[in-house]
Formats: C-alpha cells, sequence, structure tokens
C-alpha cells in the first residue's frame, strides 16, 4: 500500500495536481493532466525518486498508478 | 544527484522562507534537481509571493521545447520572475513571423530559437567531412544566409531579445580521435560556422544572439547531456541535469532586460580575496599561492580580473588596518589583484553597510547596481538588512567552492560589450584624479570655474552614430539618475531611431587632461508630423562617470544650436520622476526651459542657448 502512496505522491507533485485527486485506480486515462508531455516529465520524475532505468519501451506501459507501482517493486 | 540528495536539498530549500536566500546562494544547488522536486520548490516559491516581474517568452523549435516548462519556471520563480511561455507550433515557420501571429501577439521579452543543425540546410543531413574545400566554404556562406533571412523576418515583427541556439549533435565527432588533428575536421567547420553566424549577427541584426550550447555541454558532458531514450521517443535531447542548466541560462538573459545592471562587485578581503585574517596571520601566514588552501584563492581571485573584462569594476570594502591590506596589494608574491584593480574602496571599522552607502557615492551609482561579497554570516546579514538593494553573496568556507562562488549569478552576464566595458576601471581611476585635483585646487583657493578649465575639456557630439547602436541601447537601459525620461530602448529601437527622418539622435564623448570619457550621453529628438518647427526632447541622459563638468549643460545648448540651424523654433520637454533620477528635477529650469505645468517645458531658440554654450569651459565639435 504505501509503493501505490509514494507513486501517488511523485505523480501529485509532478503533474502540480492535489494527492487527493489521484487514487489507486488513476490512470492516464482518468487524470487530464496526464497527456503525453506530462508522461514524459513523469518517467524522468520516477527515475529519480525511485533511482532506476527504464526503457523506452516501458514508456507506454506505464500510464497508471498500479502499473508504476508493480514495476517499481518489481525492479527494485 | 541522488534521489535521497535531491529530496533532502529541497526539504532544506522549502523551509527558507526568503526568495533571495536561494537565488543568492553561491553553489550550483540545482544541479541535479527531480523534475519533482522542482516542482515543489517552484510551488514553494511561489507561495512566498515575490514573483513581481513579468518576464514573456516566446519559443520557435524544431524539436520539443515544451518539456522545459517546469525548469524554465523554477528558476524564474527562483529570480522573482513571473514567467509567461508561449510555444509557437513545431517548426521554423515564418508564419510566425508575420503581423498578428501567436508570438507577435505574445509580445515576447525574449524569442528563444531552438534549432538543430539539419534546419540550416539540407546538405547537413550528410558528413560534411568529405565535401571539396570550396564546397564547405560556400555551404557556410549559404547557410548564414539562409539563417539570416529567416532571423530578418522575425527581428521585423518581434521586439525585446531573440536568442539563437542550436543543438549540438547527439554523436560524437565524424573522424573520431583524428577529428581535432585532421585538416578535414568537422567540428573545426561548424565552430567556424558558428564564428561566422556570430558576426553576422553582431553585424546585421540588432539584439540578436547566438547562445554557445557547447559550452552547456562543456559544463555538464556529453553523456550527461543528452538522454536519447527521450530524444528518440519524444524529440527531447535533455537530460534533466541539461534541461536545467539551459532553462537556468534563458531565464539569466531574462534577468539581465528585468532586473537593474550589476555594476560594481564590493569585495570583502579576508576569507575571501585570501584565506585567513591578515592582521593575526601576517603577510606570509595568509592563504594564498600555489598550494592548497591559497590556490583556490589565486583562481578566485582570476576569476574577478574576468568579471573586470566583461564591464564590472571592483571595489574593496573591508575591516582591516589599512596598512596591512596595503601590504598584501603591493608585496604579496601570489596577490593577482593590485592597486589599479580596484576603483575604490573604504578600509576600516566602520559598520559595511554605512561604507557600501559610501562608495556608492563616491562612484555616483545606484545601490542596486552592487554586488556585495563577504565571508561573514554578520555582515551579509547586515547588508541584506540594511540595504536591500544590494545583491549579497556568501564566500563559501569551503575554499574549494570559493573560486566559483559568483558563476551562477545571472547579473554578473552581459547582453553586449562595448569599447567603454573594457576601460571602465581605467576611467574611475582617472575620475579619482580629477578629484584630487578638485580638491587640491580648492586648498589654494580656486574655485570650481578654475578647476573645470584646467581641465581642457573637449566634446565631441555625434548625430546619428549607427556605429554606437549597442553602446547607446546599454545607456538607456542602465542610466538611472541623470535621465530625464527613463524610457528604455533596444538595440532595436535606437537603430530604428536613427534610420528616421522624424528623428534626430545624438551622442557624446568627452575628453580631458585625464582621459577619454567614451559615449556617454544620449539625447533623441522627436521631430513633431505637422510643425516642421518644433521638436520635443523624448530621451536625455548622461552617464554618471561625468557628472559635476557641466558636460549636460554643453550637450543639451549644442544639441538645441543644431536644432535652430536647420530651422527649428520651438521645443519641448518633460521630465518624468522615478525613485532615481531627483538629481535632475531641477535641469530644465536651470536650463532657461519654462514650465508649462506638471513638470512639462518648452523653449524658444535663439542667441540665448549659443551665447550659453560659449560660457561653458569646454570645447564642442559636432560630427
Amino acid at each position: 500500500m504505501s509503493m501505490i502512496d509514494d507513486v501517488r505522491r511523485v505523480i501529485a507533485d509532478t503533474l502540480n495536481l492535489s494527492e487527493d485527486k489521484i487514487d489507486e485506480n488513476s490512470s492516464s486515462e482518468t487524470i487530464d493532466a496526464w497527456d503525453s508531455l506530462a508522461q514524459v516529465n513523469l518517467m524522468m520524475a520516477i527515475e529519480q525518486t525511485f533511482d532506476l532505468e527504464l526503457e523506452v519501451e516501458d514508456f507506454m506501459k506505464l500510464n497508471s498508478v498500479s502499473a508504476i507501482a508493480g514495476f517499481i517493486e518489481a525492479n527494485s | 544527484m541522488s534521489p535521497k540528495k535531491s529530496a533532502k536539498l529541497v526539504e532544506e530549500l522549502t523551509s527558507v522562507a526568503h526568495r533571495r536566500q536561494i537565488a543568492e546562494r553561491p553553489d550550483r544547488w540545482f544541479a541535479g534537481l527531480s523534475v519533482r522536486d522542482a516542482q515543489v520548490l517552484t510551488r514553494h516559491l511561489e507561495s512566498l509571493g515575490d514573483a513581481g516581474l513579468p518576464l514573456r517568452l516566446g519559443v520557435i523549435h524544431t524539436y520539443t521545447s515544451d518539456l522545459l516548462d517546469p525548469w524554465l519556471k523554477l528558476h524564474a520563480t527562483v529570480q522573482g520572475l513571473d514567467l509567461q511561455t508561449y510555444h509557437a507550433p513545431y517548426g521554423l515557420n515564418l508564419l510566425e513571423a508575420q503581423t498578428g501571429s501567436g508570438l507577435e501577439q505574445h509580445a515576447p521579452d525574449i524569442t528563444l530559437f531552438m534549432l538543430q543543425r539539419e534546419d540550416l540546410h539540407p546538405d547537413l543531413a550528410r558528413p560534411v567531412s568529405g565535401l571539396p574545400a570550396d564546397r564547405k566554404d560556400r555551404l557556410k556562406q549559404e547557410i548564414v544566409e539562409r539563417l539570416s533571412q529567416v532571423l530578418s523576418q522575425f527581428r521585423r515583427t518581434v521586439g525585446g531579445l531573440m536568442l539563437v541556439s542550436l543543438l549540438p549533435s547527439v554523436q560524437g565527432a565524424c573522424l573520431g580521435q583524428l577529428d581535432r588533428h585532421s585538416e578535414r575536421s568537422e567540428n573545426a567547420w561548424w565552430h567556424g560556422l558558428r564564428e561566422q553566424i556570430a558576426a553576422h549577427l553582431r553585424d546585421h541584426l540588432d539584439a540578436t544572439i547566438l547562445l554557445d550550447e557547447e559550452q552547456l555541454i562543456n559544463q555538464v558532458g556529453r553523456d550527461h547531456f543528452f538522454d536519447r531514450r527521450y530524444w528518440y521517443a519524444s524529440r527531447f535531447p535533455f537530460t534533466p541535469l541539461a534541461a536545467n542548466e539551459f532553462a537556468r541560462v534563458i531565464v539569466g538573459f531574462g534577468v539581465l532586460l528585468k532586473r537593474p545592471k550589476a555594476k560594481v562587485i564590493v569585495l570583502d578581503a579576508d576569507n575571501t580575496l585570501w584565506g585567513g585574517i591578515i592582521g593575526e596571520d601576517g603577510l606570509h601566514g595568509i592563504g594564498l599561492g600555489q598550494d592548497y588552501p591559497g590556490n583556490a584563492f589565486v583562481d578566485f581571485q582570476r576569476r574577478l580580473l574576468d568579471f573586470q573584462q566583461r564591464g564590472f569594476v571592483l571595489a574593496l570594502c573591508s575591516k582591516n588596518n589599512p596598512d596591512d591590506l596595503q601590504e598584501v596589494l603591493d608585496k604579496h608574491p601570489h596577490q593577482v589583484l593590485r592597486d589599479e584593480h580596484f576603483v575604490a574602496r573604504r578600509v576600516n571599522w566602520e559598520p559595511k553597510p554605512a561604507n557600501i552607502r559610501a562608495l556608492a557615492q563616491e562612484l555616483n551609482l545606484g545601490l542596486d547596481s552592487f554586488i556585495f561579497v563577504d565571508d561573514s554570516d554578520h555582515e551579509c546579514a547586515m547588508v541584506r538588512q540594511e540595504l536591500p538593494q544590494v545583491e549579497v553573496i556568501q564566500t563559501p568556507k569551503n575554499a574549494v567552492a570559493v573560486p566559483t562562488c559568483l558563476e551562477q549569478l545571472a547579473r554578473l552576464e552581459i547582453l553586449s560589450l562595448t569599447d567603454e566595458d573594457l576601460k571602465k576601471t581605467q576611467m574611475y581611476t582617472q575620475e579619482r584624479q580629477r578629484r584630487e585635483l578638485r580638491d587640491s585646487l580648492d586648498g589654494q583657493g580656486e574655485d570650481i570655474t578654475g578647476y573645470l578649465r584646467s581641465l581642457d575639456m573637449k566634446m565631441s557630439i555625434q548625430l546619428n552614430p549607427v556605429a554606437h547602436v549597442a553602446r547607446l541601447s546599454q545607456l538607456s537601459q542602465k542610466t538611472n539618475q541623470f535621465n530625464l525620461t527613463t524610457r528604455r530602448y533596444d538595440e532595436q529601437q535606437v537603430a530604428d531611431f536613427i534610420g528616421s527622418p522624424d528623428w534626430t539622435v545624438a551622442s557624446f564623448s568627452l575628453a580631458d587632461v585625464f582621459g577619454d570619457s567614451g559615449i556617454v550621453g544620449l539625447m533623441l529628438v522627436r521631430h513633431s508630423p505637422d510643425d516642421a518647427e518644433s521638436v520635443a526632447i523624448d530621451t536625455l541622459l548622461m552617464s554618471c562617470r561625468v557628472i559635476g563638468r557641466r558636460a549636460e549643460s554643453a550637450f543639451l545648448y549644442a544639441v538645441l544650436n543644431r536644432l535652430a540651424e536647420i530651422g527649428i523654433k520651438r521645443v519641448s520637454a518633460e521630465y518624468l520622476p522615478t525613485a532615481k533620477n531627483k538629481l535632475v528635477e531641477q535641469f530644465f529650469d536651470d536650463h532657461a526651459f519654462s514650465d508649462t505645468g506638471d513638470k512639462r517645458y518648452v523653449c524658444e531658440l535663439g542667441d540665448a542657448q549659443r551665447e550659453a554654450l560659449q560660457a561653458l569651459p569646454i570645447d564642442v565639435t559636432l560630427e
């Protein structure tokens, strides 16, 4: 649960949103500000915050809170 | 910077309650900040409510530019600027250069061109190295012409500063390790091209600067500059580190446009120019020399000479016995800065705010043109408290960090460099000699006229001086005290006035027995569209460097006489008060203009001005 919260916080900070606007089911589909530009900023923020390297192929897949949290748990 | 460090730094910075304390940190704290932490810090800075000055940025780009936004916003809020950015549609599109375009409507202070090498010429899609020599030269010329045509179109519609950046190649040198050595070197060709572009912009386009992104690459390193994943996936070339640095540089130009110009670096001595305390450690005990930590201070002094080359002057403000300090300046074998490098000094035990005020008065400069550098918490806090106009940089405790402690200061960058800038230190020294002469004549019972006659002054006035556009724009941007209307004009506008039959532009330089001032005065006269015998003085200003020698009167009368010769009978003028130009409140009253109320004036031209000019102790020639 705490990984989900960490991810929610990173997304909120990076996209300039209030944390309560983002829950574990949020994704680029449900959040207007999460567009393709925001996605690039978000990928950079995820890499920098969790100290990991993403591949271009991962960028497209990591478009929801649960996908990002799952990826981080599997790769760190 | 590791995620932990970045988060810890931001935690520290978000607890700082004053924006200036972040802006004036002497380290490159932002290098390595994560995009998330940048956003968090930006919001903190915005919450401090100190972002007063608007800065309007327009971006013309052939690769992704919007991803710079968080970094641009961060640096703007750090600098107290309220940034509004317009990103044009993708491409080097001339539609944006037309009246009514999004760019023109945005009315940018800065237009940034983010171009790739391939945009310059289709032939650049393949290696240049193997082309015949004459083709290579022709290619350069074709590129300069193409780029010049495009930029001229933009120059016609947008005002402000234009910054042209060329993204360096994502790949290394064409010929690998031999590239530097080979006569077919592609890097050398690019280097030559950039020089040609810069020279062309200098000569033909006003307020248009070629940004050196190679310098950025050198700063952060090629491997840390490009992120190929984002480049190939999203056409965004920069790592967060590079984006941050690039944004800092762009916003830095905004600072130069929007904040008061810095002119003087006031330096403490102990633990700033050398390690240790001269009064305690003695001439051979202070840290200054070839070994650590003395070598760091030698480097810092050497760097201060670079700032002098940019046109800033150095002054000393230290609590020392004057003799102790003089001994270092005269005798220390590793001391770089000597007597001649300082235009003024206050070496005593008085409080520093009072000393800085005295320096401002002596140099005839506003306090907001001062940057104060001192290692002491107490002195820095006191100057910040009592002289909020002064930018305060605290010398780092760690000697290794001292040589670079002024590097991130946007106000120590420059937009142009004129002959006057290079001679500035010399000119202030001459001014000191004049003061000494005046004081000695005063001691002999001579009055001010005797002193002025002894200077043997010669004024040279230039009419519509195309060659001095950069200097005249600089004067219009920088002059605060002796400025009747304080209207700011960029190079483009000054050039337009000079080229227009509706305006008369005059400038002057003043020489005397001690030296030549360079161009120090500007007058802009607007001719009336419906009355061929009337003009209005739009701008009249003079550098404080020549104050107190009646130059302003000679300049005014000589220009009025010239106007009378071409049939002008009536001159109107006005005084627009600002926080700084009280000095000239009575200027027109003192020169026989009649006040028509509300500090608006008129003057009928005739013999009075000719006679007044003849009575002045200055020999005037009009070019």
